[in-house]
C-alpha cells in the first residue's frame, strides 16, 4: 500500500474517533448544566472541557473569558479550532476522499452524508438543537466504524485504521484522567459527593458508565474507576485494551516477525504494556497518577512518530 | 410533453410533437405511464443519488473550489443496433489514423514530406514534444491508449465528429454511473429494453492497459500498472478513483512515485515498488519538472528518461497533443486517406483556417453566424458563438483574431441535435452531444454508447459540465430489438 494512503487511513480513523469523543464530552457537559442549575456551572467547568477536546492556550488567544454560547460553537463548528467537530469530520471526509479506493463506498458515503449535512450549519440557535448534532456526530462515528468493521477484509488498510483509532482513543483517555486528576487535587478539601459526580462524569465520557456498574455495582470508589478505566482488559476504551491491540495490528501486520525496521516500534509498544503490568493504580496517590498519565500521554506521542517513521508515512493531505 | 416542440431541429426521440421515432415507441409509451409527482420524485432520488456518493467534479473560480453534481437527464439517448454499428466502425477508423499520425509525427514524418499537413503547423503546437519523444519506439506503437472522441448530429441527423481528445479523456465513470442510477431510480424502463451492458466494458480496458508492456519489464507478464492523478484538487478526481478502483490498479499522485536508475519507483509502507505501467492523467507538461516545466508540483523528478530508456510505458503517448487541437482537427479526414487509404466514415464538421487570407476574411464577414474557438482551449473556454453574442463580444473577437489569427478556427453553427430533457417541472428540448470512448492496445475497442452530454440550459449549445451541462444514459440496442418495438 502507498505509504500516502496509509497515513489518510490513518488519520481518518483518528479524526472520526475525535470527532466523536468530543462530541461525547460536551453532550455529557450539556447534560450536567441541565441538572445542576445553570448559576453551578463555573468557569473552570469549561475550560476542563476545553482541554479535553481542544486546546485552553488556542482558546484564549482569541477569546477574552467564557462564554456558554461561545464555547460550544468553538468546540462543534468553528472552523478556527483544528480540532472542533465539524473540522475533524471535514479532515476525516479529505482523508477519506483520498483513500476512496481502499475504502468501502458505505464509509465514504457516511463521511460525505455528514458533511453535506451538517458542517456548513449556522450557529446552533438552542440546547436540543446542539444536542441533536452532538448525537448525530456520535452516531455517524458508529456507522463508520461498524461497515468497517463488517465489510473491509482484515489486511493493511483495516490495520492502519484501527491503529489511528486505538491510539487516538488511549492518548484521549488518558487526557481525560488527567483533567480529571488535577481537578480532584484542586479540590481535595471538597466533600466525598462531588467526587462521586467526577467519577461518574469520567466514565460517562469516555462512555464506559454502564460497563463500569455491571462490573462494580452500585459503588463509585476512585481506585475502581480508574483500574477500569486505565486497566481493564476488557473494557474497549481502556488505555490498557486500546495499547494490547496496537500491538496485536502490528504483529499481524508484521506477520509476527520483528524487523530491523519495525523493531524500535515494538521495543516501545512492549515497554509501556510492560510499565501498566508494573503499575499498581489502586495504591498511587493522585500526584503519582497524573505524574503516570503524564508519561503516557508522551508515550503516545512517541508511538505515533515511531509509527510513522516505520512505515515511510507522510503527511497528512493537505487541506486547501 | 404537452408543449414541447421539435422545430426545425433534428429530434432524437420524435418524429414530430406526438410521434416518437421506431427505437423511441417502447420508451416513449413506459414514460406516458408516470404521473407528474413520479417524475419530480425520481428525478430529485436521481439528483440525491449522485451527491451522496460524491460522484462530483470541481469547478474553480477565482481559486475557491466547489464541489458539484454533473446534473442528470432521466431520459436516454437510444442508439439503434446499426446506426451504432456505423459509429463503431468510424471510431476505429479515425483513432486508427491518428495513431498511425502520431508516430509518424515522432518518426520520419512522411505526410509533411508529403506536403498533406503543412510543418508549421506541427513545429509551432506547444504540445509538440519532439526534443522528448521524438524518435522513441514505444510498446505496441500505440500512442493512444484511451480516446475519448465527441460527436454531433446535425439537422439531417448525420453524425459529425466535433472533436478529438487524445490527452487526458474523462468522463467515462459518469458512463458507469449514469446506467448505475438509472437502473437504480427507472428500473421499470429497463424490463421492455435490450441493450448492451457496461459491465465487462472496465475489465477490457484493463486488459488495453495491461497490454503496454514497456521492454525492459521484470515480470512481463505480470506489470505493474498504476494510474498518476493530480490529486484530489483536480476537477477529474472522481474519474480517477473510479477507474483505478475499477481496474484495481493503485491510484498514485506525483509524490508517490520516485525515479532511480531511470526506473520509475512507487513508495509504499514496505518501502520502494517498482512501476512498469503508468495511465497518466496529467498534462504532459506537468509530469517532469527536469523535462517539461520546471515549477511543476504534480509531476516527478526524472519520469521522462525512464521512458525514453523503456523502463516503464506511459499512457497515453507523450506528446498526443499535436493531433488533437482545433487546427489539426481539419487535417485528419486527409490522415484516414492517407495512412488507411480509406474514405472517412463519420465526417468532420466544415472548418476555416484563420491564418488562410481568403478564409479570414470571409469569416470576419459572417462571425455572427459561426462558431469561433480557440485551437489550444477546452472545456468551452475562449468561445464565441456568433449568433448568440452580443455585437461588444463579436468585436472582441474580431480583434483576437486578427492579432493572433493562427490561434482559432471557425466552423458554422450546426443546428446540433436535441433531446427531450425533464429537470422537475417540464419538458424541453436541449442539444446533445456524444462523447465516444476508444480504447487501444493489442486489439481496438469502442465502449458501447458514451457518455450523452447535454446542454440543460434551455437554448443553450454548451454541453460542458463546467458550464452548466449535464449527463444522460446512452442505450445501444442490441440486435434485432427494433422488430418488437
Amino acid at each position: 500500500m502507498l505509504s500516502r494512503v496509509a497515513d489518510s487511513l490513518y488519520w481518518m480513523a483518528r479524526n472520526i474517533e475525535r470527532a466523536e469523543t468530543n462530541a461525547r464530552v460536551l453532550s455529557v457537559q450539556l447534560i450536567h448544566m441541565l441538572e445542576v442549575s445553570e448559576q453551578h456551572v463555573s468557569n473552570r467547568d469549561w475550560e476542563e472541557i476545553i482541554e479535553i477536546s481542544a486546546s485552553l492556550s488556542d482558546y484564549y488567544s482569541g477569546h477574552d473569558g467564557i462564554e456558554r454560547e461561545e464555547v460550544i460553537h468553538y468546540l462543534t463548528q468553528d472552523r478556527q479550532n483544528f480540532n472542533s467537530i465539524s473540522n475533524c469530520m471535514i479532515y476525516a471526509r479529505e482523508n477519506a476522499k483520498a483513500t476512496r479506493d481502499m475504502i468501502p463506498d458505505g464509509l465514504w458515503e457516511v463521511l460525505n452524508q455528514y458533511y453535506l449535512e451538517h458542517t456548513g450549519e449556522s450557529r446552533f440557535s438552542s440546547y436540543q438543537q446542539a444536542q441533536h448534532a452532538l448525537q448525530l456526530t456520535m452516531q455517524t462515528s458508529t456507522t463508520a466504524q461498524g461497515i468497517v468493521e463488517s465489510s473491509m477484509t482484515r489486511g493493511v488498510p483495516y490495520a492502519f485504521l484501527k491503529i489511528g483509532k486505538w491510539l487516538e482513543r488511549a492518548e484521549k483517555t488518558a487526557r481525560i484522567l488527567n483533567v480529571l486528576c488535577e481537578k480532584t487535587l484542586k479540590e481535595k478539601q471538597a466533600a466525598n459527593v462531588s467526587n462521586y459526580y467526577y467519577w461518574l462524569t469520567a466514565l460517562q465520557q469516555v462512555n464506559g458508565y454502564n460497563a463500569y456498574i455491571k462490573e462494580y455495582p452500585p459503588t463509585m470508589k476512585p481506585e475502581h474507576v480508574l483500574s477500569f478505566i486505565i486497566d481493564n482488559r476488557g473494557f474497549p476504551r481502556s488505555i490498557r485494551y486500546c495499547i494490547d491491540h496496537v500491538m496485536e495490528a502490528i504483529h499481524h501486520l508484521e506477520d509476527g516477525k520483528i524487523s530491523h525496521y519495525s523493531q524500535q516500534l515494538f521495543h516501545t509498544l512492549a515497554t509501556v504494556q510492560e510499565e501498566f503490568t508494573a503499575a499498581h493504580i489502586d495504591d498511587m496517590s493522585t500526584e503519582e497518577l497524573m505524574a503516570f498519565l503524564d508519561r503516557f500521554q508522551n508515550r503516545c506521542q512517541e508511538m505515533s512518530r515511531l509509527f510513522s517513521e516505520t512505515y515511510y508515512l507522510i503527511d497528512p493531505v493537505k487541506i486547501k | 410533453m404537452n408543449n414541447y416542440k421539435v422545430a426545425s431541429y433534428f429530434d432524437e426521440m420524435l418524429q414530430d410533437e406526438n410521434k416518437p421515432k421506431p427505437h423511441y415507441q417502447r420508451f416513449h409509451r413506459l414514460m406516458e405511464q408516470y404521473t407528474e409527482d413520479e417524475l419530480r420524485e425520481k428525478h430529485e432520488t436521481a439528483q440525491m443519488n449522485f451527491l451522496r456518493q460524491g460522484i462530483t467534479f470541481t469547478v474553480y473560480h477565482e481559486a475557491v473550489g466547489t464541489e458539484r453534481t454533473m446534473p442528470f437527464d432521466f431520459i436516454p439517448i437510444i442508439i439503434p443496433t446499426d446506426k451504432w454499428a456505423q459509429i463503431e466502425k468510424g471510431m476505429k477508423q479515425r483513432v486508427s489514423a491518428l495513431n498511425a499520425f502520431l508516430d509518424d509525427m515522432y518518426h520520419d514524418q512522411e505526410i509533411i514530406k508529403d506536403g498533406l499537413i503543412p510543418r508549421e503547423l506541427v513545429e509551432t503546437n506547444p504540445n509538440y514534444y519532439h526534443s522528448q519523444v521524438g524518435g522513441l519506439d514505444i510498446p505496441l506503437n500505440n500512442h493512444i491508449f484511451l480516446a475519448g472522441i465527441d460527436l454531433i448530429r446535425d439537422e439531417q441527423g448525420e453524425y459529425r465528429v466535433l472533436e478529438d481528445n487524445l490527452r487526458n479523456p474523462s468522463g467515462m465513470s459518469y458512463v458507469f454511473q449514469n446506467r448505475y442510477v438509472m437502473r437504480q431510480v427507472y428500473p421499470e424502463l429497463f424490463f421492455q429494453h435490450s441493450i448492451e451492458t457496461l459491465e465487462h466494458q472496465l475489465s477490457m480496458l484493463h486488459q488495453s492497459l495491461l497490454s503496454h508492456v514497456p521492454p525492459n519489464a521484470i515480470e512481463p507478464l505480470a506489470p505493474t500498472a498504476v494510474l498518476l492523478t493530480p490529486g484530489m484538487f483536480n476537477s477529474a478526481y472522481y474519474d480517477h478513483v473510479f477507474l483505478a478502483q475499477q481496474m484495481g490498479i493503485e491510484l498514485v499522485e506525483g509524490r508517490d512515485l520516485y525515479v532511480r536508475d531511470d526506473k520509475v519507483f512507487m513508495k509504499t509502507i514496505r518501502g520502494l515498488r517498482r512501476v512498469d505501467i503508468i495511465y497518466k492523467r496529467i498534462d504532459d507538461d506537468f509530469m517532469d519538472p527536469e523535462a517539461f516545466w520546471p515549477d511543476s508540483e504534480l509531476g516527478v523528478p526524472g519520469l521522462l528518461r525512464a521512458y525514453q530508456k523503456g523502463n516503464v510505458s506511459i499512457l497515453n503517448g507523450i506528446g498526443n497533443g499535436i493531433a488533437d487541437d482545433k487546427a489539426m482537427y481539419a487535417y485528419v479526414p486527409d490522415m484516414i486517406r492517407y495512412y488507411l487509404n480509406e474514405e472517412p466514415l463519420i465526417k468532420n464538421v466544415p472548418t476555416y483556417f484563420l491564418s488562410d487570407k481568403a478564409q479570414r476574411d470571409e469569416v470576419l464577414e459572417k462571425l455572427d453566424q459561426l462558431v469561433v474557438k480557440n485551437v489550444g482551449a477546452s472545456g468551452g473556454y475562449d468561445l464565441l458563438i456568433g449568433p448568440q453574442a452580443s455585437p461588444e463580444e463579436r468585436e472582441q473577437f474580431r480583434h483576437k483574431i486578427m492579432e493572433n489569427p493562427a490561434k482559432y478556427i471557425a466552423q458554422p453553427t450546426i443546428k446540433l441535435s436535441r433531446a427531450p430533457a425533464f429537470q422537475g417541472d417540464d419538458f424541453y428540448p436541449c442539444h446533445v452531444d456524444l462523447r465516444v470512448f476508444v480504447m487501444g492496445g493489442k486489439d481496438s475497442h469502442v465502449l458501447p454508447g458514451g457518455l450523452s452530454r447535454v446542454a440543460l440550459k434551455e437554448g443553450s449549445l454548451v454541453v460542458n459540465s463546467s458550464q452548466g451541462g449535464g449527463g444522460k444514459d446512452t442505450w445501444v440496442l442490441t440486435e434485432g430489438e427494433i422488430n418488437h418495438a
